[in-house]
Protein backbone atom coordinates (compact mmCIF):
# COMPACT_ATOMS: atom_id res chain seq x y z
CA UNK A 1 0.00 0.00 0.00
CA UNK A 2 1.03 3.45 -0.90
CA UNK A 3 2.18 5.66 1.58
CA UNK A 4 -0.48 8.66 1.97
CA UNK A 5 -0.23 11.48 4.10
CA UNK A 6 -3.25 10.92 6.87
CA UNK A 7 -6.33 13.06 5.62
CA UNK A 8 -6.42 14.94 9.00
CA UNK A 9 -2.87 16.29 8.57
CA UNK A 10 -3.03 16.85 4.77
CA UNK A 11 -3.21 20.89 4.11
CA UNK A 12 -6.56 22.28 4.44
CA UNK A 13 -6.31 24.91 1.99
CA UNK A 14 -4.46 24.75 -1.35
CA UNK A 15 -4.24 27.10 -4.13
CA UNK A 16 -5.70 26.19 -7.59
CA UNK A 17 -2.80 24.63 -9.24
CA UNK A 18 -2.32 22.14 -6.95
CA UNK A 19 -6.00 21.56 -6.11
CA UNK A 20 -6.94 18.07 -6.98
CA UNK A 21 -10.14 19.61 -8.85
CA UNK A 22 -10.97 22.72 -10.26
CA UNK A 23 -14.10 24.24 -11.33
CA UNK A 24 -14.16 27.66 -12.76
CA UNK A 25 -17.48 28.74 -13.96
CA UNK A 26 -18.56 25.92 -15.72
CA UNK A 27 -21.83 26.03 -17.65
CA UNK A 28 -22.56 22.60 -19.39
CA UNK A 29 -25.88 22.42 -22.06
CA UNK A 30 -26.69 19.33 -23.21
CA UNK A 31 -28.28 19.49 -26.97
CA UNK A 32 -31.85 17.52 -27.69
CA UNK A 33 -34.72 16.97 -29.99
CA UNK A 34 -36.92 18.85 -27.50
CA UNK A 35 -34.12 22.02 -27.91
CA UNK A 36 -31.01 22.54 -25.60
CA UNK A 37 -31.45 21.52 -22.11
CA UNK A 38 -28.81 23.59 -19.56
CA UNK A 39 -27.79 21.10 -17.51
CA UNK A 40 -25.46 22.60 -14.94
CA UNK A 41 -23.90 25.73 -13.95
CA UNK A 42 -22.63 28.41 -13.84
CA UNK A 43 -20.45 26.51 -11.25
CA UNK A 44 -17.16 27.00 -9.70
CA UNK A 45 -15.32 24.75 -7.34
CA UNK A 46 -12.17 24.44 -5.62
CA UNK A 47 -11.28 20.91 -4.66
CA UNK A 48 -7.76 20.26 -2.40
CA UNK A 49 -5.98 17.18 -2.13
CA UNK A 50 -7.63 14.48 0.63
CA UNK A 51 -11.11 15.99 0.37
CA UNK A 52 -13.55 13.88 0.39
CA UNK A 53 -16.21 16.03 -1.48
CA UNK A 54 -20.23 14.28 -1.56
CA UNK A 55 -22.39 16.27 -4.15
CA UNK A 56 -26.17 15.81 -3.06
CA UNK A 57 -29.00 16.60 -4.61
CA UNK A 58 -32.16 15.53 -6.26
CA UNK A 59 -32.20 13.58 -9.62
CA UNK A 60 -31.70 15.58 -12.70
CA UNK A 61 -29.73 18.06 -11.02
CA UNK A 62 -26.92 17.73 -12.82
CA UNK A 63 -24.31 16.13 -10.22
CA UNK A 64 -23.72 13.34 -12.47
CA UNK A 65 -22.96 15.25 -15.18
CA UNK A 66 -20.49 17.40 -13.13
CA UNK A 67 -18.97 13.85 -12.65
CA UNK A 68 -18.66 12.92 -15.98
CA UNK A 69 -17.14 16.24 -16.40
CA UNK A 70 -14.21 15.69 -13.58
CA UNK A 71 -13.40 12.40 -15.11
CA UNK A 72 -13.10 14.00 -18.56
CA UNK A 73 -15.93 12.16 -20.84
CA UNK A 74 -17.56 15.38 -21.68
CA UNK A 75 -16.44 19.07 -22.07
CA UNK A 76 -18.41 21.58 -20.47
CA UNK A 77 -20.33 24.02 -22.66
CA UNK A 78 -17.99 26.63 -21.25
CA UNK A 79 -15.80 27.42 -18.11
CA UNK A 80 -13.12 25.29 -17.56
CA UNK A 81 -12.29 22.36 -15.77
CA UNK A 82 -8.77 20.81 -14.18
CA UNK A 83 -7.62 17.99 -11.94
CA UNK A 84 -4.22 17.59 -10.56
CA UNK A 85 -3.99 20.65 -12.69
CA UNK A 86 -4.69 19.60 -16.25
CA UNK A 87 -7.44 19.14 -18.51
CA UNK A 88 -8.83 15.83 -17.46
CA UNK A 89 -8.43 12.87 -19.82
CA UNK A 90 -10.43 9.26 -18.95
CA UNK A 91 -8.16 6.60 -17.72
CA UNK A 92 -5.41 9.30 -16.74
CA UNK A 93 -5.42 10.45 -13.00
CA UNK A 94 -8.66 9.15 -11.99
CA UNK A 95 -10.57 6.01 -10.51
CA UNK A 96 -14.19 5.95 -11.57
CA UNK A 97 -16.96 3.69 -9.74
CA UNK A 98 -20.73 3.61 -11.98
CA UNK A 99 -23.71 2.85 -9.96
CA UNK A 100 -23.64 -0.30 -12.23
CA UNK A 101 -20.31 -2.44 -11.74
CA UNK A 102 -19.59 -2.45 -15.21
CA UNK A 103 -17.25 -5.51 -15.15
CA UNK A 104 -16.32 -7.44 -17.76
CA UNK A 105 -18.41 -10.90 -18.09
CA UNK A 106 -15.56 -12.76 -20.45
CA UNK A 107 -12.96 -12.22 -16.96
CA UNK A 108 -13.02 -13.49 -14.18
CA UNK A 109 -13.27 -11.41 -10.74
CA UNK A 110 -9.51 -11.49 -10.47
CA UNK A 111 -9.01 -10.73 -14.41
CA UNK A 112 -11.19 -7.69 -13.73
CA UNK A 113 -8.86 -6.38 -11.43
CA UNK A 114 -6.26 -7.63 -12.91
CA UNK A 115 -6.81 -6.00 -16.30
CA UNK A 116 -7.09 -2.56 -14.74
CA UNK A 117 -3.63 -3.40 -12.94
CA UNK A 118 -2.57 -3.81 -16.70
CA UNK A 119 -4.32 -0.70 -17.73
CA UNK A 120 -2.22 1.01 -15.46
CA UNK A 121 1.48 -0.41 -16.56
CA UNK A 122 1.74 -2.47 -13.95
CA UNK A 123 4.25 -5.39 -14.40
CA UNK A 124 2.92 -9.06 -14.55
CA UNK A 125 4.84 -10.29 -11.55
CA UNK A 126 3.40 -7.32 -9.96
CA UNK A 127 0.25 -7.74 -10.93
CA UNK A 128 -0.06 -11.23 -10.15
CA UNK A 129 0.77 -10.05 -6.32
CA UNK A 130 -1.29 -7.06 -6.06
CA UNK A 131 -4.83 -8.70 -7.36
CA UNK A 132 -5.75 -10.34 -3.67
CA UNK A 133 -3.86 -7.76 -2.25
CA UNK A 134 -6.98 -5.07 -3.72
CA UNK A 135 -9.62 -7.34 -3.87
CA UNK A 136 -8.56 -7.85 0.74
CA UNK A 137 -8.67 -4.33 1.00
CA UNK A 138 -12.42 -4.24 0.00
CA UNK A 139 -13.49 -6.80 2.02
CA UNK A 140 -13.18 -9.88 -0.47
CA UNK A 141 -11.73 -13.39 0.27
CA UNK A 142 -11.75 -16.07 -2.22
CA UNK A 143 -13.71 -14.45 -4.96
CA UNK A 144 -10.83 -14.47 -7.64
CA UNK A 145 -11.36 -17.53 -9.63
CA UNK A 146 -15.30 -16.77 -9.50
CA UNK A 147 -17.40 -15.59 -12.56
CA UNK A 148 -18.40 -12.08 -12.33
CA UNK A 149 -22.18 -13.21 -12.50
CA UNK A 150 -21.66 -16.05 -9.35
CA UNK A 151 -21.07 -13.23 -6.54
CA UNK A 152 -23.51 -10.98 -5.63
CA UNK A 153 -24.62 -7.30 -6.47
CA UNK A 154 -22.93 -6.15 -3.49
CA UNK A 155 -19.77 -7.93 -4.06
CA UNK A 156 -19.50 -6.93 -7.71
CA UNK A 157 -19.53 -3.23 -6.50
CA UNK A 158 -16.71 -3.85 -4.42
CA UNK A 159 -14.99 -5.61 -6.96
CA UNK A 160 -15.78 -2.36 -9.18
CA UNK A 161 -13.86 -0.26 -6.18
CA UNK A 162 -10.87 -2.74 -6.52
CA UNK A 163 -10.57 -1.94 -9.84
CA UNK A 164 -10.85 1.94 -9.28
CA UNK A 165 -8.43 1.89 -6.84
CA UNK A 166 -6.16 -0.16 -8.94
CA UNK A 167 -4.46 2.31 -10.84
CA UNK A 168 -3.50 4.36 -8.00
CA UNK A 169 -5.11 7.56 -9.24
CA UNK A 170 -4.66 10.43 -6.77
CA UNK A 171 -8.48 10.93 -7.66
CA UNK A 172 -11.66 8.81 -6.99
CA UNK A 173 -14.75 9.12 -8.69
CA UNK A 174 -17.82 7.66 -7.47
CA UNK A 175 -21.48 8.14 -9.00
CA UNK A 176 -24.04 7.00 -7.12
CA UNK A 177 -22.24 3.54 -6.73
CA UNK A 178 -24.38 1.94 -3.62
CA UNK A 179 -27.97 3.29 -4.97
CA UNK A 180 -28.78 -0.02 -6.34
CA UNK A 181 -28.00 -2.23 -3.64
CA UNK A 182 -30.34 -3.11 -0.72
CA UNK A 183 -29.85 -1.03 2.34
CA UNK A 184 -27.85 -3.70 4.77
CA UNK A 185 -25.49 -3.84 1.96
CA UNK A 186 -25.25 -0.52 1.11
CA UNK A 187 -24.53 0.67 4.63
CA UNK A 188 -21.50 -1.95 4.93
CA UNK A 189 -20.08 -0.86 1.64
CA UNK A 190 -20.70 2.95 3.37
CA UNK A 191 -18.82 2.21 6.10
CA UNK A 192 -16.07 -0.10 4.05
CA UNK A 193 -15.05 2.59 2.12
CA UNK A 194 -14.99 5.48 4.53
CA UNK A 195 -12.40 3.11 5.94
CA UNK A 196 -10.32 2.78 2.62
CA UNK A 197 -10.77 6.38 2.03
CA UNK A 198 -9.26 7.25 5.66
CA UNK A 199 -6.60 4.57 4.29
CA UNK A 200 -5.59 5.85 1.48
CA UNK A 201 -6.80 9.44 2.04
CA UNK A 202 -6.74 10.17 -1.66
CA UNK A 203 -9.30 12.94 -3.30
CA UNK A 204 -12.53 11.22 -3.53
CA UNK A 205 -15.44 12.59 -5.45
CA UNK A 206 -19.02 11.46 -4.54
CA UNK A 207 -22.26 11.79 -6.03
CA UNK A 208 -25.31 10.69 -4.16
CA UNK A 209 -29.32 11.22 -3.68
CA UNK A 210 -28.89 10.47 -0.18
CA UNK A 211 -28.43 12.92 2.71
CA UNK A 212 -27.55 9.89 5.16
CA UNK A 213 -24.86 8.83 2.61
CA UNK A 214 -23.62 12.29 2.42
CA UNK A 215 -22.50 13.11 6.02
CA UNK A 216 -21.57 9.50 6.79
CA UNK A 217 -18.79 10.09 3.72
CA UNK A 218 -17.73 13.15 3.34
CA UNK A 219 -15.41 15.75 4.95
CA UNK A 220 -16.95 18.46 2.41
CA UNK A 221 -20.36 18.51 1.56
CA UNK A 222 -21.59 20.22 -1.35
CA UNK A 223 -25.56 20.66 -2.21
CA UNK A 224 -26.74 21.59 -5.79
CA UNK A 225 -29.85 23.08 -6.67
CA UNK A 226 -32.26 21.49 -9.13
CA UNK A 227 -31.59 22.20 -12.82
CA UNK A 228 -29.44 23.55 -13.62
CA UNK A 229 -27.88 22.64 -11.19
CA UNK A 230 -25.94 25.20 -8.40
CA UNK A 231 -24.13 25.44 -5.36
CA UNK A 232 -26.62 25.61 -2.81
CA UNK A 233 -24.94 24.86 -0.09
CA UNK A 234 -20.71 24.27 0.72
CA UNK A 235 -20.08 22.65 4.13
CA UNK A 236 -17.11 21.34 5.49
CA UNK A 237 -18.23 18.20 7.58
CA UNK A 238 -16.01 18.76 10.84
CA UNK A 239 -16.71 15.16 11.75
CA UNK A 240 -14.01 12.37 12.89
CA UNK A 241 -12.28 10.56 10.16
CA UNK A 242 -10.65 7.99 11.55
CA UNK A 243 -10.61 6.04 15.40
CA UNK A 244 -14.46 6.48 15.69
CA UNK A 245 -16.81 3.51 14.58
CA UNK A 246 -19.79 3.70 12.16
CA UNK A 247 -22.15 3.25 14.88
CA UNK A 248 -20.80 5.57 17.42
CA UNK A 249 -20.24 8.32 14.36
CA UNK A 250 -24.24 8.27 13.98
CA UNK A 251 -24.76 8.79 17.30
CA UNK A 252 -22.70 11.93 17.49
CA UNK A 253 -24.71 15.14 18.08
CA UNK A 254 -22.94 16.73 15.58
CA UNK A 255 -23.92 14.15 13.37
CA UNK A 256 -27.62 14.31 14.04
CA UNK A 257 -27.09 18.05 13.53
CA UNK A 258 -25.41 18.22 9.98
CA UNK A 259 -27.98 15.73 8.44
CA UNK A 260 -30.69 18.10 9.26
CA UNK A 261 -28.76 20.91 7.73
CA UNK A 262 -28.02 19.14 4.98
CA UNK A 263 -31.22 17.60 4.60
CA UNK A 264 -33.03 20.99 4.88
CA UNK A 265 -30.71 22.25 2.03
CA UNK A 266 -31.63 19.25 -0.21
CA UNK A 267 -35.41 19.57 0.44
CA UNK A 268 -35.30 23.70 -0.13
CA UNK A 269 -33.06 23.47 -3.20
CA UNK A 270 -35.37 20.49 -4.75
CA UNK A 271 -38.42 23.22 -4.55
CA UNK B 1 -29.55 -4.29 -38.17
CA UNK B 2 -30.30 -8.15 -38.88
CA UNK B 3 -29.71 -9.07 -35.64
CA UNK B 4 -33.15 -10.46 -35.29
CA UNK B 5 -32.31 -13.52 -37.66
CA UNK B 6 -29.40 -14.57 -35.46
CA UNK B 7 -31.15 -14.07 -32.53
CA UNK B 8 -33.78 -16.67 -33.60
CA UNK B 9 -31.20 -19.20 -33.86
CA UNK B 10 -29.74 -18.91 -31.15
CA UNK B 11 -32.18 -21.12 -29.45
CA UNK B 12 -30.57 -22.11 -26.60
CA UNK B 13 -30.82 -19.32 -23.77
CA UNK B 14 -28.72 -19.78 -20.67
CA UNK B 15 -30.36 -22.48 -18.53
CA UNK B 16 -32.25 -21.06 -15.58
CA UNK B 17 -31.15 -23.34 -13.01
CA UNK B 18 -27.86 -21.97 -13.46
CA UNK B 19 -28.22 -18.64 -13.60
CA UNK B 20 -30.43 -18.86 -9.94
CA UNK B 21 -27.65 -20.20 -8.12
CA UNK B 22 -25.80 -18.19 -6.45
CA UNK B 23 -22.74 -19.52 -5.26
CA UNK B 24 -23.25 -19.25 -1.72
CA UNK B 25 -26.63 -21.36 -1.92
CA UNK B 26 -25.01 -24.36 -3.79
CA UNK B 27 -21.23 -25.65 -2.06
CA UNK B 28 -19.79 -27.02 -5.13
CA UNK B 29 -17.53 -29.34 -5.24
CA UNK B 30 -13.75 -28.50 -6.20
CA UNK B 31 -12.82 -28.15 -10.07
CA UNK B 32 -16.64 -29.26 -11.04
CA UNK B 33 -17.60 -26.84 -13.23
CA UNK B 34 -20.62 -25.02 -12.45
CA UNK B 35 -23.71 -26.23 -14.77
CA UNK B 36 -22.41 -29.74 -13.62
CA UNK B 37 -23.25 -28.79 -9.83
CA UNK B 38 -26.37 -27.38 -10.86
CA UNK B 39 -27.47 -30.18 -12.51
CA UNK B 40 -26.62 -32.68 -9.47
CA UNK B 41 -28.99 -30.40 -7.62
CA UNK B 42 -31.92 -31.29 -9.79
CA UNK B 43 -31.41 -34.01 -11.40
CA UNK B 44 -34.72 -36.18 -11.47
CA UNK B 45 -36.61 -33.33 -13.19
CA UNK B 46 -34.04 -32.65 -16.39
CA UNK B 47 -33.27 -36.19 -16.52
CA UNK B 48 -37.27 -37.63 -17.15
CA UNK B 49 -37.87 -34.53 -19.71
CA UNK B 50 -34.54 -35.23 -21.13
CA UNK B 51 -36.16 -39.00 -21.45
CA UNK B 52 -39.58 -38.13 -22.80
CA UNK B 53 -37.78 -35.52 -25.17
CA UNK B 54 -35.94 -38.40 -27.34
CA UNK B 55 -38.36 -40.88 -27.05
CA UNK B 56 -41.26 -38.41 -28.79
CA UNK B 57 -37.60 -37.47 -31.38
CA UNK B 58 -37.67 -41.25 -32.47
CA UNK B 59 -41.29 -41.66 -32.20
CA UNK B 60 -41.58 -39.13 -34.68
CA UNK B 61 -38.89 -40.45 -36.70
CA UNK B 62 -40.26 -44.04 -36.84
CA UNK B 63 -43.88 -42.18 -38.00
CA UNK B 64 -41.65 -40.22 -40.63
CA UNK B 65 -40.35 -43.33 -41.88
CA UNK B 66 -43.70 -45.22 -42.16
CA UNK B 67 -45.00 -42.06 -43.85
CA UNK B 68 -42.07 -42.94 -46.51
CA UNK B 69 -42.66 -46.28 -47.05
CA UNK B 70 -46.54 -45.71 -47.63
CA UNK B 71 -46.04 -42.82 -49.67
CA UNK B 72 -43.30 -45.09 -51.67
CA UNK B 73 -45.70 -47.96 -51.98
CA UNK B 74 -48.18 -45.49 -53.24
CA UNK B 75 -46.43 -44.49 -55.92
CA UNK B 76 -45.63 -47.56 -57.25
CA UNK B 77 -42.61 -46.28 -59.12
CA UNK B 78 -38.95 -46.46 -57.11
CA UNK B 79 -37.65 -44.40 -59.63
CA UNK B 80 -40.24 -41.67 -58.25
CA UNK B 81 -40.19 -42.69 -54.68
CA UNK B 82 -37.71 -44.90 -53.62
CA UNK B 83 -38.44 -46.81 -50.74
CA UNK B 84 -36.40 -47.02 -47.33
CA UNK B 85 -35.13 -49.96 -47.84
CA UNK B 86 -33.85 -49.57 -51.38
CA UNK B 87 -31.92 -46.48 -49.87
CA UNK B 88 -30.80 -48.83 -46.77
CA UNK B 89 -29.51 -51.11 -49.65
CA UNK B 90 -27.40 -48.02 -51.62
CA UNK B 91 -26.09 -46.97 -47.95
CA UNK B 92 -24.68 -50.88 -47.95
CA UNK B 93 -23.38 -50.79 -51.73
CA UNK B 94 -22.13 -47.20 -51.67
CA UNK B 95 -19.90 -47.97 -48.63
CA UNK B 96 -18.42 -51.07 -49.73
CA UNK B 97 -16.87 -52.38 -53.11
CA UNK B 98 -18.90 -54.61 -55.12
CA UNK B 99 -17.90 -56.76 -58.11
CA UNK B 100 -14.73 -54.66 -58.34
CA UNK B 101 -16.71 -51.40 -57.95
CA UNK B 102 -15.62 -49.09 -55.37
CA UNK B 103 -18.96 -46.93 -53.78
CA UNK B 104 -20.20 -44.75 -56.01
CA UNK B 105 -17.86 -43.45 -59.49
CA UNK B 106 -14.95 -45.26 -57.90
CA UNK B 107 -15.14 -43.35 -54.07
CA UNK B 108 -17.04 -45.03 -51.03
CA UNK B 109 -19.93 -42.86 -49.69
CA UNK B 110 -17.78 -41.57 -46.87
CA UNK B 111 -14.99 -40.18 -49.14
CA UNK B 112 -17.49 -38.05 -51.20
CA UNK B 113 -18.80 -36.60 -47.46
CA UNK B 114 -15.29 -36.34 -46.53
CA UNK B 115 -14.13 -34.28 -49.55
CA UNK B 116 -16.99 -32.15 -49.78
CA UNK B 117 -16.89 -31.56 -45.65
CA UNK B 118 -13.37 -30.23 -46.43
CA UNK B 119 -14.48 -27.98 -49.18
CA UNK B 120 -16.65 -26.35 -46.55
CA UNK B 121 -14.48 -26.57 -43.74
CA UNK B 122 -12.14 -24.40 -45.89
CA UNK B 123 -14.25 -22.49 -47.35
CA UNK B 124 -16.16 -21.15 -44.81
CA UNK B 125 -12.98 -21.05 -42.63
CA UNK B 126 -11.86 -18.26 -45.46
CA UNK B 127 -15.16 -16.67 -45.50
CA UNK B 128 -15.55 -16.53 -41.74
CA UNK B 129 -12.24 -15.05 -41.56
CA UNK B 130 -12.56 -12.35 -43.93
CA UNK B 131 -16.29 -11.94 -42.52
CA UNK B 132 -15.06 -11.02 -39.34
CA UNK B 133 -12.27 -8.64 -40.39
CA UNK B 134 -15.26 -6.93 -42.52
CA UNK B 135 -17.32 -6.63 -40.19
CA UNK B 136 -15.02 -5.31 -37.26
CA UNK B 137 -14.12 -2.70 -39.84
CA UNK B 138 -18.26 -2.14 -40.86
CA UNK B 139 -19.13 -1.92 -37.25
CA UNK B 140 -16.05 0.81 -36.38
CA UNK B 141 -15.48 2.99 -38.93
CA UNK B 142 -19.31 5.04 -39.98
CA UNK B 143 -18.42 5.91 -43.67
CA UNK B 144 -17.15 2.30 -44.75
CA UNK B 145 -20.35 1.35 -43.41
CA UNK B 146 -21.74 3.24 -45.48
CA UNK B 147 -19.96 2.26 -48.76
CA UNK B 148 -19.82 -1.39 -48.34
CA UNK B 149 -22.75 -2.02 -46.02
CA UNK B 150 -25.20 -2.40 -49.71
CA UNK B 151 -22.38 -4.11 -51.30
CA UNK B 152 -22.24 -7.01 -48.58
CA UNK B 153 -26.89 -6.95 -48.42
CA UNK B 154 -26.31 -7.37 -52.73
CA UNK B 155 -23.98 -9.92 -52.26
CA UNK B 156 -25.99 -12.16 -49.87
CA UNK B 157 -28.75 -11.46 -51.93
CA UNK B 158 -27.19 -13.68 -54.69
CA UNK B 159 -27.90 -17.36 -55.45
CA UNK B 160 -24.72 -19.34 -55.14
CA UNK B 161 -25.35 -20.69 -58.38
CA UNK B 162 -25.16 -17.26 -60.37
CA UNK B 163 -22.07 -16.13 -59.17
CA UNK B 164 -20.95 -19.40 -59.98
CA UNK B 165 -20.76 -19.10 -63.60
CA UNK B 166 -18.50 -16.16 -62.98
CA UNK B 167 -16.21 -18.09 -60.74
CA UNK B 168 -15.89 -21.03 -63.20
CA UNK B 169 -14.81 -18.34 -65.95
CA UNK B 170 -12.57 -16.86 -63.57
CA UNK B 171 -10.47 -19.63 -61.79
CA UNK B 172 -11.52 -22.76 -64.27
CA UNK B 173 -13.35 -26.06 -63.01
CA UNK B 174 -11.07 -27.28 -60.45
CA UNK B 175 -11.38 -26.85 -56.19
CA UNK B 176 -10.37 -22.96 -56.31
CA UNK B 177 -13.80 -21.66 -57.82
CA UNK B 178 -15.53 -24.18 -55.30
CA UNK B 179 -13.65 -22.89 -52.43
CA UNK B 180 -14.50 -19.47 -53.34
CA UNK B 181 -18.32 -20.35 -54.02
CA UNK B 182 -18.38 -21.67 -50.43
CA UNK B 183 -16.06 -18.44 -48.85
CA UNK B 184 -18.34 -15.99 -50.47
CA UNK B 185 -21.37 -17.47 -49.73
CA UNK B 186 -19.93 -17.62 -45.53
CA UNK B 187 -18.84 -14.33 -45.31
CA UNK B 188 -21.98 -12.39 -45.40
CA UNK B 189 -23.57 -14.27 -42.49
CA UNK B 190 -20.85 -13.55 -40.05
CA UNK B 191 -19.94 -9.96 -41.57
CA UNK B 192 -23.07 -8.82 -40.84
CA UNK B 193 -23.63 -10.33 -37.47
CA UNK B 194 -20.11 -8.76 -36.82
CA UNK B 195 -20.89 -5.48 -38.14
CA UNK B 196 -24.25 -5.11 -35.65
CA UNK B 197 -22.14 -6.50 -32.40
CA UNK B 198 -19.29 -3.97 -32.98
CA UNK B 199 -21.37 -1.38 -33.72
CA UNK B 200 -23.86 -2.45 -30.67
CA UNK B 201 -20.70 -2.38 -28.25
CA UNK B 202 -22.41 -2.18 -24.60
CA UNK B 203 -21.16 1.72 -23.88
CA UNK B 204 -20.81 1.38 -20.21
CA UNK B 205 -18.52 -1.30 -20.35
CA UNK B 206 -16.53 0.75 -23.34
CA UNK B 207 -16.60 4.07 -21.02
CA UNK B 208 -15.16 1.36 -17.60
CA UNK B 209 -12.49 0.70 -19.81
CA UNK B 210 -11.47 3.92 -20.87
CA UNK B 211 -11.93 5.24 -17.44
CA UNK B 212 -8.73 2.48 -16.98
CA UNK B 213 -6.85 3.90 -19.09
CA UNK B 214 -7.43 1.39 -22.14
CA UNK B 215 -5.97 2.58 -25.40
CA UNK B 216 -8.27 2.66 -28.41
CA UNK B 217 -6.73 -0.72 -29.71
CA UNK B 218 -7.45 -2.02 -26.08
CA UNK B 219 -10.47 -1.40 -26.50
CA UNK B 220 -11.85 -3.22 -29.49
CA UNK B 221 -9.35 -6.05 -28.20
CA UNK B 222 -10.68 -6.50 -24.48
CA UNK B 223 -14.35 -5.21 -24.93
CA UNK B 224 -15.46 -4.82 -28.26
CA UNK B 225 -14.65 -8.58 -29.36
CA UNK B 226 -15.66 -9.80 -26.56
CA UNK B 227 -19.03 -8.79 -26.23
CA UNK B 228 -19.54 -9.14 -29.70
CA UNK B 229 -18.48 -12.90 -29.54
CA UNK B 230 -21.66 -14.46 -28.48
CA UNK B 231 -23.18 -13.00 -31.80
CA UNK B 232 -20.23 -13.62 -34.17
CA UNK B 233 -20.59 -17.21 -33.19
CA UNK B 234 -24.06 -16.89 -34.22
CA UNK B 235 -22.84 -15.66 -37.48
CA UNK B 236 -20.48 -17.94 -37.83
CA UNK B 237 -23.04 -20.80 -37.29
CA UNK B 238 -25.25 -19.19 -39.51
CA UNK B 239 -21.97 -18.98 -42.29
CA UNK B 240 -21.58 -22.44 -41.94
CA UNK B 241 -25.15 -23.19 -42.65
CA UNK B 242 -25.00 -21.51 -45.55
CA UNK B 243 -22.05 -22.92 -46.64
CA UNK B 244 -23.58 -26.39 -46.29
CA UNK B 245 -26.87 -25.54 -48.01
CA UNK B 246 -24.33 -24.20 -51.38
CA UNK B 247 -21.88 -27.37 -51.58
CA UNK B 248 -24.06 -28.75 -53.79
CA UNK B 249 -23.80 -26.01 -56.05
CA UNK B 250 -20.47 -26.08 -56.25
CA UNK B 251 -20.01 -29.42 -56.74
CA UNK B 252 -22.30 -29.34 -59.77
CA UNK B 253 -19.39 -28.72 -62.48
CA UNK B 254 -16.96 -30.89 -61.79
CA UNK B 255 -17.85 -32.35 -58.57
CA UNK B 256 -16.73 -36.20 -58.14
CA UNK B 257 -15.40 -37.11 -55.46
CA UNK B 258 -17.70 -35.27 -53.39
CA UNK B 259 -21.76 -35.77 -52.26
CA UNK B 260 -22.88 -32.86 -54.30
CA UNK B 261 -21.70 -34.03 -57.37
CA UNK B 262 -22.42 -37.85 -56.77
CA UNK B 263 -26.14 -36.46 -55.92
CA UNK B 264 -26.09 -34.96 -59.17
CA UNK B 265 -24.60 -37.19 -60.98
CA UNK B 266 -27.46 -40.19 -59.76
CA UNK B 267 -29.89 -37.64 -60.82
CA UNK B 268 -28.66 -37.65 -64.53
CA UNK B 269 -29.04 -41.62 -64.25
CA UNK B 270 -31.77 -41.37 -62.59
CA UNK B 271 -30.71 -43.41 -59.34
CA UNK B 272 -33.04 -41.41 -57.05
CA UNK B 273 -31.94 -44.09 -53.77
CA UNK B 274 -29.12 -42.90 -54.50
CA UNK B 275 -29.94 -39.13 -54.64
CA UNK B 276 -32.40 -39.68 -51.38
CA UNK B 277 -29.16 -40.88 -49.73
CA UNK B 278 -26.71 -38.12 -50.47
CA UNK B 279 -29.84 -35.83 -49.06
CA UNK B 280 -29.90 -37.90 -45.90
CA UNK B 281 -26.34 -37.89 -45.47
CA UNK B 282 -25.50 -34.21 -46.26
CA UNK B 283 -28.68 -33.37 -43.81
CA UNK B 284 -26.89 -35.72 -41.09
CA UNK B 285 -24.02 -34.58 -41.15
CA UNK B 286 -24.93 -30.77 -41.26
CA UNK B 287 -26.92 -31.57 -37.97
CA UNK B 288 -23.91 -33.22 -36.37
CA UNK B 289 -21.66 -30.67 -37.42
CA UNK B 290 -24.43 -27.39 -35.91
CA UNK B 291 -24.82 -29.43 -32.30
CA UNK B 292 -20.54 -29.20 -32.64
CA UNK B 293 -20.93 -25.77 -33.02
CA UNK B 294 -23.11 -25.49 -30.43
CA UNK B 295 -21.02 -27.17 -27.99
CA UNK B 296 -18.23 -25.21 -28.66
CA UNK B 297 -20.30 -22.55 -27.81
CA UNK B 298 -21.73 -22.93 -24.65
CA UNK B 299 -17.62 -23.72 -23.95
CA UNK B 300 -15.92 -21.20 -24.86
CA UNK B 301 -18.40 -18.27 -24.30
CA UNK B 302 -20.02 -19.03 -20.75
CA UNK B 303 -20.95 -15.31 -20.83
CA UNK B 304 -23.56 -15.86 -23.47
CA UNK B 305 -26.16 -13.79 -22.08
CA UNK B 306 -24.57 -11.87 -19.36
CA UNK B 307 -23.81 -8.80 -21.14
Amino acid sequence: MSSRPDPATAPATADEDVAAVHLHEVEHVYGGAGGPVAALGPISLTVPPGTFLVLVGASGCGKSTLLRLVAGFERPTSGTVRTGGAEPVPGRGAGIVFQQPRLFPWKTVGGNVELALRYAGVPRVERARRVPELLERVGLHDVADRRVWQISGGQQQRVAIARALAGDDPLLLLDEPFAALDALTRERLQEDLRRVSAQTGRTSVFVTHSVEEAVFLGSRVVVLTRRPGRIALDLDVGLPRTGVGPDELRALPEYAALRAEVGHAVRAAAA
Amino acid sequence: MTSSPSRSVSADPPSLADGSLTPDEVPEPAGAPHAEGARTVSAPGPRGRRARRIGVRVLSLLALLALWQLAAAAAGNPSFVPAPRAVWDQLVLLSTTHEGVRGYGGHLLVEHLGISLRRILIGSALGVAAGLVLGVVLGAVPWIRLVAEPVVTFVRALPPLAYFSLLIIWFGIDETPKLWLLAIAALPPVAVATAAAVHGAPTGLVEAARALGASRWDVIKDVVLPAALPEIFTGVRLAVGVAYSSVVAAETVNGVPGIGGMVRDAQRYLQTDVVVLGLLAIGLSGLLIDGLLRAAETRLIPWRGRV
